[in-house]
């Protein structure tokens, strides 16, 4: 874990400084100038921070799921507490990737929200979610909560790679990579990104991933505690 | 305001930093409310806060 913490905190560190000082140029040369993207000037910048915080979405959401179908198998407390913190963890990377999304959609766009296909799915999943939670808050018994908040997580989950992943390609739209682009950009990858900010890019979705790594344990840890004997006899 | 972010980007890259910053500090600071809720029920269980008793 320990080295989970130190390499989000250098990646992360790192994106900002790199995705932020160096500057964009029309014809870059050598490393340390990035091509200006037609349409996107020096918001394409947004790219190092916004995707790697949507991409984390749907891992956390993802190992919400795992969880859940590990807590079906054995029914381990444990497993509940991680999927539970995992989707937590998800949903509050999903919100702040809508909130980034909307206010870089204001400037390239023209409005803070489009209903553009991936805003639309990003914003169904946030319902899914808030509904997961309230799933689970409206229930006492420990053990009925966790059996069907994880047969929930599942179905959930199962859900994540339509909308993020399937939806947002095979319908028109503003977001690159959506079908019928009209400027015949891919998806995010197949944006025409140059080595060096395809490198900041990775870093930054490695580093995202890292502090989600690290925000779940710290979560996960506390929660445990809750979950412990010792404090469920001093109630 | 609106004019001003146009004519400089920048600005809006640092919005979307500090929007995610501001996020995961929430976060955190939620984790640490849990924390603070675990380590009262824990002390008032042992009647007497942890650094006394080390002492």
């Amino acid at each position: 874990m320990k080295y989970v913490r130190y390499g989000a905190i250098a990646l992360i560190t790192f994106v900002i400084l790199a995705g932020i000082a160096i500057p964009t140029v029309r014809t870059p040369q050598g490393l340390f100038e990035f091509p200006s993207i037609p349409g996107l000037g020096q918001k394409t910048r947004n790219i190092f921070f916004h995707v790697p915080v949507a991409w984390t979405t749907v891992v956390a959401f993802l190992v919400s799921m795992y969880y859940g179908f590990r807590y079906l198998r054995t029914r381990d407390m444990d497993f509940d507490v991680k999927s539970v913190s995992s989707a937590g963890l998800g949903f509050m990377f999903c919100f702040l990737a809508t909130v980034t999304g909307s206010v870089w959609a204001k400037f390239n766009w023209g409005e803070f929200w489009n209903w553009d296909p991936r805003e639309t799915s990003i914003f169904i999943l946030l319902l899914i979610y808030a509904a997961y939670f309230a799933l689970r808050s409206s229930l006492d018994n420990d053990e009925l909560r966790a059996r069907l908040s994880a047969v929930y997580s599942l179905v959930a989950g199962l859900t994540v790679p339509f909308f993020i992943f399937v939806m947002p390609r095979i319908m028109t739209g503003l977001h690159p990579g959506a079908a019928g682009d009209v400027e015949g950009m891919g998806p995010v990858l197949e944006l025409k990104m140059s080595g060096n900010m395809l490198f900041v890019f990775f870093m930054g979705l490695i580093g995202f991933n890292l502090l989600y790594v690290w925000m779940l344990d710290l979560r996960v840890r506390a929660a445990k505690l809750d979950y412990s004997q010792l404090l469920k006899q001093s109630k | 305001m609106e004019e001003f972010l146009n004519a400089n980007q920048m600005y809006i890259v640092l919005i979307i930093v500090l929007l995610i910053w501001g996020g995961i500090i929430f976060y955190l600071f939620r984790i640490e409310r849990k924390i603070k809720v675990l380590e009262r029920a824990f002390e008032s269980k042992t009647q007497e806060p942890r650094t006394q008793k080390k002492g």
